[in-house]
């Protein structure tokens, strides 16, 4: 089955300069996503998952820029492609954010404005990016906060951010993401500063929404754990680069990247008590310096000679299914999967 | 076996504001902490949970009850001395390594700042003894004594916050969510560090919490509190196994499980309070199973005790 792409990007190299000094942030990233899929970019924190997420929506600091390869967008209404990572002029960007990819970020405390009422703050997107009167766009806004599990939404229209608790206000920020009618969302950690039990309902809304709303979905998390749920697919992310990309089964299933293992020994849902839980060595590497060979064979205890000359190319394991590592290459020898990979394959979490 | 308890609170209240504005933060909470195990409080933001491990601490005023450390009462008006003993022995890891760290002091003197208000007239060779010591135990090198907080990662910072509770060497630590401002990498880190500290001068911890998956990793016993007050308490296995509190339920069932198929196929249980027909046949604390206490009124007690059987 050929699934239709709605974002395709290439090669893509980002670097900033900090005090004379260049940052290679993300590493020649290849990567499509697919219209009306959930694709989840999971990595550390540093690991670039956000400047390249960013970068889609001209987002990324001053000191940086797009350095090589290039992102097309398939989705404008027109259907003509847009490279975006050829877009110079802030006014070509505006045509773009929130109307064709809109984003929320993690902290829905500081993404809402304190001094405005809720109900303005959708209805001021839904006039942006929506035609109609002001009474339509009541009448939307009112529909958009029904949407996103908000109830007694007449009343709550009037109400500031202080007086909403902070999954409402990610509700909030959600639903303002959604009245600019955008074709990709990107969720940038939507769920971290959230409650368990609240960030389950997000999720859920997440995954409803993509659904009503046809959305193609980018969700950016540090936590595998929160993913198994919601992501058709999983892209692994190291150091700027994706070490390993497939559908949720390939990644919870059969994971083939040491660096995938590490995160998947790392959760404490497959802790053992009494003993140590699994943490990766080391620290992730200096961006500043160039690269030599695999970026994770510092802290990979099954490391080949080989990852510390060469970076590894993608080995295809299934069409879905692809890692970045030697391990794959034919003359490898055995490397055996934690045994964490067997207890989630045979349902075996508590 | 007899089992020492080491921290009791019993009919523990705490109330905000005055009159009008009154809010019960705490209704009549007790437990029991032995000594060297873990006890966890479950319960999502609101609930009170930190409130308590505040109100252990003597920084929150209690309203209500009292709380028994090592069988004497440390809430409410104590002498000078049983006020210094509870500040060296009890100490406390904070959530969110950048906000609990003092940006302008450097390491060396945030870790021993309380070593510098109980031990008054430390030598100065054996506080910077202690402080590189301190530093060595969560894994750090004594260098960083020099440097300040920003400079360290999230990770470094969270070990600076244990080895300033260490360094005091105390009997008994509350860590109020100490992991949930972390990436995942290093969480496992940080709770790995925390047993092994366990393990090695039989500290008693309260862990507290929102995350059951981290919970049911760290902790003996656990008690979920739902708007100050306990629903549910039992050793982690049991309570786990065998949860009969909907809202217990509704926190199991929120867990996200690294099982795709697992996930898909299951139903996110929500905690609708109204649930419970508490008009006639009032809700109290209950023994369930051996050490399993639930608040439920008789007719829900009977329904949960059939679920067991069954």
């Amino acid at each position: 089955m050929e699934r239709e792409t709605i974002l395709e990007v290439n090669d893509l190299d980002i670097t900033f300069e900090l005090r004379g000094k260049r940052l290679h942030a993300i590493r020649g990233i290849s990567l499509e996503l697919y219209k009306g899929e959930i694709l989840a970019i999971v990595g550390e924190s540093g690991s670039g998952k956000s400047v390249f997420t960013k970068s889609f929506m001209g987002l990324l600091d001053k000191n940086g820029s797009v350095s090589g390869g290039r992102a097309v967008y398939y989705g404008s209404d027109n259907k003509i492609p847009v490279e975006l990572t050829g877009i110079k002029k802030e006014k070509d960007w505006l045509r773009l954010r929130g109307h064709e990819i809109a984003m929320i970020m993690q902290d829905p405390m500081t993404s809402l404005n304190p001094l405005k009422t809720i109900g303005a703050q959708i209805m001021e997107a839904v006039l942006l990016h929506q035609k109609g009167s002001r009474a339509e766009a009541k009448k939307r806004t009112l529909q958009y906060l029904t949407d996103v599990g908000i109830q007694d939404p007449e009343k709550r229209f009037s109400q500031y951010p202080h007086e909403f608790s902070g999954g409402m206000r990610q509700r909030v920020v959600i639903a303002i993401a959604i009245a600019c009618n955008p074709q990709i969302l990107i969720c940038d950690e939507p769920t971290t500063a959230l409650d368990v039990t609240i960030q389950a309902q997000i999720l859920e809304l997440i995954k409803e929404l993509r659904l009503k709303y046809k959305l193609s979905v980018i969700l950016i998390t540090h936590d595998l754990g929160v993913v198994a749920n919601t992501a058709d697919r999983v892209a692994v992310m190291y150091a700027g680069d994706i070490v390993e990309i497939g559908t949720s089964e390939d990644i919870f299933y059969d994971a083939r990247h040491p660096y995938t293992w590490a995160l998947l020994s790392s959760l404490p849902q497959v802790g053992i008590k009494g003993e140590n839980l699994f943490s990766i060595a080391g620290t992730p590497p200096n961006l500043y310096a160039e690269i030599k060979g695999d970026a994770f064979a510092p802290r990979n205890p099954q490391a080949l000679k080989i990852d510390f000359v060469k970076n590894p190319p993608y080995f295809s394991i299934s069409p879905t299914h692809k890692a970045k590592t030697w391990l794959l290459d034919e003359r490898a020898p055995k490397a055996d999967p934690p045994p964490v990979l067997k207890i989630i394959r045979e349902g075996g979490l508590f | 076996m007899e089992r020492e308890v080491l921290l009791e609170v019993k009919d523990l209240e705490v109330t905000f504001g005055e009159r009008k504005k009154k809010y019960q933060a705490v209704k009549m909470v007790n437990f029991k902490i032995y000594k060297g195990e873990t006890f966890g409080l479950v319960g999502e933001s609101g609930s009170g949970k930190t409130t308590i491990g505040r109100a252990v601490m003597r920084i929150i005023k209690t309203s209500g009850g009292e709380i028994l450390y090592k069988g004497q009462k440390i809430n409410g008006d104590i002498s000078g001395e049983l006020d210094r003993k509870v500040i060296q022995e009890i100490q406390m890891i904070f959530q969110d390594p950048q906000a609990s760290l003092n940006e302008r002091a450097k390491v060396d003197y945030i870790v021993s700042e309380g070593l510098l208000n109980i031990e008054k007239g430390i030598p100065e060779k054996e506080r910077k003894e202690r402080v590189n010591q301190a530093l060595l135990d969560v894994g750090l090198l004594p260098e960083f004594a020099s440097r300040f907080p920003h400079e360290f990662s999230g990770g470094q910072r969270q070990r600076i916050g244990i080895a300033r509770s260490l360094i005091m060497k105390p009997e008994f630590i509350i860590a109020d969510e100490p992991i949930s401002a972390l990436d995942v990498s290093v969480r496992a880190q940080v709770l790995n560090l925390l047993t092994r500290i366990q393990k090695e001068r039989q500290i008693t911890y309260l862990f507290i919490a929102h995350d059951l998956s981290v919970m049911r990793f760290i902790t003996d016993r656990i008690a979920v509190i739902r708007k100050g007050e306990i629903v549910e308490m039992a050793e982690t296995e049991e309570l786990i196994t065998h949860a009969f509190h909907p809202y217990t339920r509704a926190l199991l069932s929120a867990i996200p499980m690294p099982d795709p198929k697992h996930e898909k196929e299951k139903k996110l249980m929500v905690y609708d309070p109204s649930m419970h027909d508490y008009t006639t046949d009032q809700p109290f604390w209950q023994e369930i199973r051996k050490e399993h206490y639930v608040l439920a009124n008789k007719k829900e007690a009977e329904e949960y005790k059939k679920l067991y059987e069954r």
